[in-house]
């Protein structure tokens, strides 16, 4: 029944659409009415006869692009094109004057929403000359649904539609419209229907630089016919989503050991009080990590142990399962549930509830970096290879991808991006999308860490910087504070004796204290925290790019900014000696640091003096110092002793992480020497009073907003975290930790000491900082009051206040301090929940990568300083496999896996699960026993592993 | 109900002519012959059938489908009962309220014999889940005392267009749960009774006066009928319930074997007629699309 067309008035008619939609399992029919238009535009500058409207103008070019082989030409691009291509249609090397049909788009954006917001960004930058044709609701190419027509076929035809309209359209101009599409079926029906249709090879090895192009191409379907391999096929989406309903399978995202590429864990808390595990190839089938997978328990006989081996790229050992077709009804399922999770429970066996993987709800593929295999180059010319791509995150396996410049990119950091992931294939496949360099070049690894952690480390585009006030460095307090409404509202602060303790070279300059003794005995103390609020406001393109990035990120010799330099280092710090703005928070403290009155307000300070920790220091300590500037940090330090002790008592924990500090050459910028953090009174100076100023705003603002307050919290670690840590304390130290609350896991922490060995608790601060949870932004209403607590501070309710300038959630607490204040209102957009939901939940993931990111760079450094100065040094032991041993090296900060092999004759190897201990022959034959916690003396050198071009720190036994 | 003011002179004239060997209807039609009718079909376009009718009198009906998916309740031993459930039938009767002794009589009878001539396979899904068919029944407006043959052409034609969502997922669920899946395309959705030997029941109302019966009666011939009877009609059968109802207020003599055997040879006679022309109009493709 073809549905009717029915005119409602000149130009404008109207059909129906009939479908069904099955959600959660019913199944509605839906009939939509359907307007058709004879007025879409087919923007093209060569057209005369179609009309815009004030806001639109034609976008296609009057000369598109020709070659010798193809006439002037523009493109139309089908669904698997444009997910196969995207990275090509962004870069500038080809695809110009491109018509994207609605139909596209909308496929487009049901297969993959990244992709969808990639070509949306693309349609409004001018350089590609890209347009969206409403294709369907235009009455020329419009077409209506076939009887018996699979939605493909008619969304292939109204793409067929789009390229003959436009051929027909713009014939009289000499312009061709061609279509690219790679699918055989469709191309054979254009040829049919006499429609311009190229594969988007084909077009492109028509093009001069076809050979650079046609390598950034993801491989096509038939390249590959290695059946090396088979995996398990997914179950099918009904039975998926059937199954987690009824919670015979389960889903969860997958995490990858970084020990061991087969071996990952799903974390199911509401089911499962330990994580479930997934071990061997064929039972990971294909999840990679991160990717949001669905499970299904293995029956009992089927359940392993968790590895206690090293398997990487390197070493793949073969631990697949056999095949088995047992088939298990949903009744039974559920009671392999209750096994499960009962064996969970008990303790005494090592078998652990196993699952396999049986389908991918959503890839967590990103752009990824990495090094081409040597070996896997199979010849030496300029063809076409099949060659395997190591990735610099250790938890992917190797992605496979055809090139022809297999021998230009040895040595070289190069991106990918993986496509799909065949049953028959033992590695994923994917494309090359470019080079970033040489290998060890410093700026190569930079950039490809910062695209790892997706950090965003662009400049900042134009219409951000045109939202930076007009007078740039000029821009000065104004003289005259009556002028404004809501300058008046500021309180003036330069009589203060306000000045900044930051570390050395601080340019950005959050934060300034200062001190008073009052006529009573009390002190006014004040934190004064950089008025970024005042030049970032709400949603102008400055705050939304802000809030993409969320935090700045530190590398060793860069950093990358969250706002731009000239809000961070000069406007927005609170440099000595010029008036800035800023918002304060003033209290009046007794003798004992007890809060008698706090008090908020947007103020105007000039700091006196910028201090590094080190300045601050001598200056306290010289008693000849007199002035009431130093007199005034004199009381902050005391106070803050105050405090710090207070928190101890509360049950603030001291953890420890071992943080090491690269000392660059100043000339050559080479990393010369690794120190570790040296930590004074003073830092803990400026640390006790932030803390203070956090937990007095989170209480003002949370009274203000409580449903949308900032906040931090940090969930009390579950016990089971600590049982691998205990266990070893337990049977090695004869030690425990507890876990009950944060005052007794602190004061047990303080209770691990060996007396012979100073490090030891530091060590034990190390392991046990890894067993916690991460602290986490929320909003307030998405929690109860008593889910609030940070446990590592010990405080009821926190949040972050102190650093605007390179923290996205302490502009949010800003604006919802000015608005509780009374400042000036909260602006809707931030008085909306679920939008604030969605910028908490991208907060927390930038900041995590912008540590990781941190602290790879870190490593990278200590890489390079290991390589200029080998040496022997003192370790710990921290882990023990059957095959090797990890081990930290204190003064270094790094931590690096010794494997047997190395280490001694592997075969002689004997791993005690239940003692932590490792013994075996060494290389001159003697007996060796290792320990968990062991002292061992390491020979360190840096070695460029080979699979994965990264310099790594190496450790020799002694 | 609409009384017609007839004189008692005019009663007895038309009591006379229908009463003859070879009676005569006030409108000339022959006993066995249907006042003129409109009837549409899958004019709803949000149902999964539909059908409205108009008789040249004003009176209208109208019918619709829809199916819902529902799971069953596993584990029933009452399994027949659970299966009979998958058909809710909903009658509004302009001027009569919804809980009426008429209302619910009529619904409940209508459900009961379409219970057995709907195929109830093509309902199951799988062997968790299974469409349920909820049937409304509107009378705008009637002049008969039964609207019965009204109502139950309007099912028929509704039931016959009704289309059900093509599964795609597996059948078989009995060990492994799936979630039911179905194909976007509502042209690939499947006829409820495409195929199938089962055809949904009719219901005729005659009217009997003196030994003659007439389909369809108008009202002035219902108003002088002696008494009525309602008769099924399903797959070239006269089928249960079969039942005497009374069309007038007065007059109600009992009713008698040849009378009831007559009335049962008509309906069989005109039975494959009504569904013939009813099937005609369904299988007519041009949709009749409101806007």
């Amino acid at each position: 029944m073809p549905p009717s067309t029915k005119r409602l008035n000149n130009g404008l008619s109207v059909t129906t659409k009939v479908f069904v939609r099955s959600r959660n399992g019913g199944a509605t029919k839906i009939v939509r009415e359907h307007y058709l238009r004879d007025d879409v535009a087919c923007y093209s500058k060569l057209c005369d006869q179609c009309e815009y409207s004030l806001e639109t103008t034609p976008v296609l070019s009057h000369v598109p692009f020709s070659t010798a082989k193809l006439s002037k030409h523009y493109l139309i691009l089908d669904t698997n094109t444009v997910l196969n291509a995207i990275d090509l249609l962004e870069s500038s090397q080809a695809l110009f004057d491109v018509i994207i049909p609605q139909t596209v788009l909308e496929e487009v954006r049901n297969r993959s929403y990244p992709i969808y917001t990639r070509l949306r960004g693309l349609s409004k930058a001018d350089a590609k000359r890209l347009i969206v044709f409403h294709n369907e609701f235009c009455k020329n190419t419009f077409v209506a649904r076939q009887k018996g027509e699979t939605i493909n076929d008619y969304n292939d035809r109204l793409i067929r539609k789009v390229c003959e309209y436009y051929n027909s359209h713009l014939s009289k101009y000499g312009v061709k419209a061609i279509l690219l599409t790679d699918d055989k079926d469709n191309l054979r029906k254009c040829k049919d229907e006499r429609v311009l249709a190229l594969s988007l090879r084909e077009y492109l090895s028509k093009l001069p630089n076809s050979e650079d192009l046609l390598d950034t191409l993801p491989s096509a379907q038939d390249d590959f016919q290695v059946a090396e391999f088979k995996y398990a096929e997914y179950y099918s989406q009904s039975r998926l989503i059937a199954g987690v309903k009824s919670s015979v399978l389960f889903q969860g995202p997958m995490n990858v050991s970084s020990y061991d590429i087969f071996e990952g864990t799903i974390n199911l808390p509401s089911i499962f009080p330990k994580p479930i595990l997934v071990r061997g190839r064929q039972n990971m089938n294909r999840a990679t990590n991160g990717d949001l997978v669905v499970v299904e328990l293995l029956p009992k006989s089927q359940w392993v142990a968790p590895s206690n081996d090293i398997v990487d790229e390197s070493t793949l050992g073969n631990v697949d399962n056999e095949d088995n077709d047992l088939i298990i009804s949903d009744q039974e399922r559920r009671l392999l549930n209750k096994e499960a999770r009962r064996a969970q429970m008990e303790e005494e066996s090592k078998l652990q509830p196993s699952a396999k993987v049986v389908g991918v709800i959503r890839r967590r593929w990103r752009l990824f970096t990495g090094q081409l295999s040597p070996n896997t180059i199979t010849s030496n010319t300029n063809t076409l290879n099949s060659c395997l791509i190591t990735l610099s995150e250790k938890s992917m396996p190797a992605v496979r991808i055809k090139t022809r410049k297999a021998n230009d990119l040895l040595n070289m950091r190069i991106v990918v991006a993986i496509d799909d992931w065949p049953g028959t294939s033992k590695h994923p496949e994917g494309h090359f999308v470019r080079t970033l360099g040489p290998i060890e070049d410093k700026d190569t690894e930079q950039e490809a860490l910062l695209l790892e952690h997706d950090v965003e480390y662009r400049p900042f585009s134009k219409n951000v910087l045109d939202c930076l006030p007009k007078e740039g460095h000029e821009w000065v307090v104004p003289e005259d504070l009556s002028s404004d409404e809501q300058l008046k509202k500021r309180r003036d602060l330069r009589d203060k004796l306000v000045c900044s303790i930051d570390p050395p070279g601080c340019v950005d300059i959050d934060d300034a204290l200062h001190a008073r003794r009052l006529s009573n005995g009390n002190f006014e103390v004040g934190v004064h925290i950089a008025d970024v609020t005042h030049f970032v406001k709400p949603a102008t393109p400055l705050d939304q790019e802000g809030s993409s990035r969320s935090t700045s990120v530190y590398l060793v010799d860069k950093r990358i900014d969250m706002l731009p330099t000239l809000l961070g280092t000069d406007l927005c710090s609170l440099k000595p000696y010029v008036d800035r703005f800023s918002f304060s928070v003033i209290w009046e403290l007794d003798e004992d640091a007890n809060i008698i009155n706090v008090d908020f307000m947007k103020s105007i300070i000039k700091s006196r003096e910028a201090f590094s920790y080190q300045d601050a220091q001598d200056r306290i300590d010289d008693p000849s110092n007199k002035d009431e500037l130093t007199q005034g940090m004199r009381s902050l330090l005391a106070l803050s002793k105050k405090l710090k002790k207070k928190r101890m008592d509360a049950g603030a924990l001291n953890l420890s992480s071992p943080e090491v500090k690269v000392h660059m050459d100043s000339e050559t910028s080479d990393p010369g020497e690794v120190e570790i953090k040296k930590l004074l009174d003073t830092n803990s100076l400026v640390e006790e009073f932030m803390l203070l100023a956090n937990i007095s705003v989170a209480r003002k603002i949370y009274d203000a907003f409580p449903q949308i307050a900032m906040l931090r919290r940090h969930a009390p670690p579950p016990s089971t975290n600590f049982e691998a840590l205990n266990e070893m304390l337990h049977i090695r130290k004869g030690m425990t930790v507890s876990v009950e609350n944060s005052k007794a896991l602190s004061d047990s922490l303080d209770r691990c000491v060996d007396k012979n060995d100073e490090y030891f608790n530091t060590l034990v601060r190390i392991m046990a900082t890894r067993c916690m949870m991460a602290a986490e932004y929320f909003v307030s209403g998405n929690f109860s009051y008593q889910e609030f607590k940070h446990y590592g501070l010990a405080a009821d309710i926190y949040t972050h206040f102190t650093s605007p300038i390179r923290r996205y959630c302490d502009v949010l607490a800003h604006r919802q301090l000015a608005a509780a204040i009374g400042y000036e209102p909260l602006h809707p957009s931030q008085r909306d929940k679920t939008k604030m939901d969605l910028i908490v939940k991208n907060m927390n993931r930038r900041h995590r990568n912008a540590q990781f990111a941190g602290r790879a760079s870190i490593e990278y450094y200590v890489g390079q300083v290991i390589k200029n100065t080998e040496s022997s040094q003192e370790g710990y032991i921290i882990k023990v496999f059957t095959n090797g041993v990890v081990v930290l090296v204190p003064n270094f900060g790094v931590e690096s896996l010794i494997k047997l092999e190395d280490m001694g004759d592997e075969s002689s190897g004997l791993f005690d699960e239940k003692d932590f201990k490792l013994s075996f022959n060494d290389k001159i034959g003697n007996r060796r026993e290792l320990h968990v916690f062991d002292k061992v003396t390491v020979y360190m050198k840096s070695v460029l592993n080979e699979m994965t071009g990264k310099r790594k720190a190496v450790f020799m036994l002694k | 109900m609409f009384k017609i003011a007839l004189s008692p002179a005019e009663r007895s004239y038309l009591h006379e002519s229908l009463s003859c060997s070879s009676p005569i209807r006030p409108d000339a039609r022959l006993y066995k012959q249907f006042r003129p009718l409109e009837a549409t079909c899958s004019f709803l376009p949000g149902s999964n059938g539909s059908a409205r009718i108009r008789m040249a009198d004003g009176a209208e009906c109208l019918a619709s489908v829809k199916a819902k998916v529902v799971s069953l309740q596993l584990n029933n031993a009452d399994a027949t009962q659970q299966l009979q459930n998958l058909i809710e039938v909903d009658l509004d009767i302009n001027g009569i309220r919804d809980d009426s002794n008429l209302s619910s009589t009529i619904a409940s009878s209508l459900k009961g014999s379409l219970v057995k001539h709907v195929p109830l396979d093509k309902l199951r899904l799988t062997h968790r889940y299974a469409f349920k068919l909820f049937i409304d029944i509107v009378v705008l407006s009637h002049s008969s005392v039964y609207p019965l043959t009204l109502l139950s052409l309007a099912t028929y034609m509704a039931l016959k267009s009704t289309k059900l969502p093509l599964l795609t997922s597996t059948v078989d669920d009995r060990e492994i749960e799936e979630q039911p899946m179905f194909s976007d395309d509502w042209e690939s959705s499947i006829a409820l009774f495409g195929d199938s030997s089962l055809s949904p029941p009719l219901l005729f109302v005659v009217a009997v006066v003196n030994d003659n019966i007439f389909i369809d009666p108008s009202p002035e011939e219902e108003s002088v009928s002696e008494n009525g009877i309602c008769l099924t009609y399903a797959n070239g059968k006269i089928i249960s319930p079969l039942q005497t109802i009374s069309l007038s207020p007065k007059d109600n003599t009992g009713i008698n074997a040849a009378q009831i055997l007559k009335a049962h040879a008509l309906v069989k006679e005109i039975g494959p007629l009504v569904t013939k022309s009813l099937d005609e109009i369904v299988s007519d493709d041009s949709v009749k699309t409101i806007f």
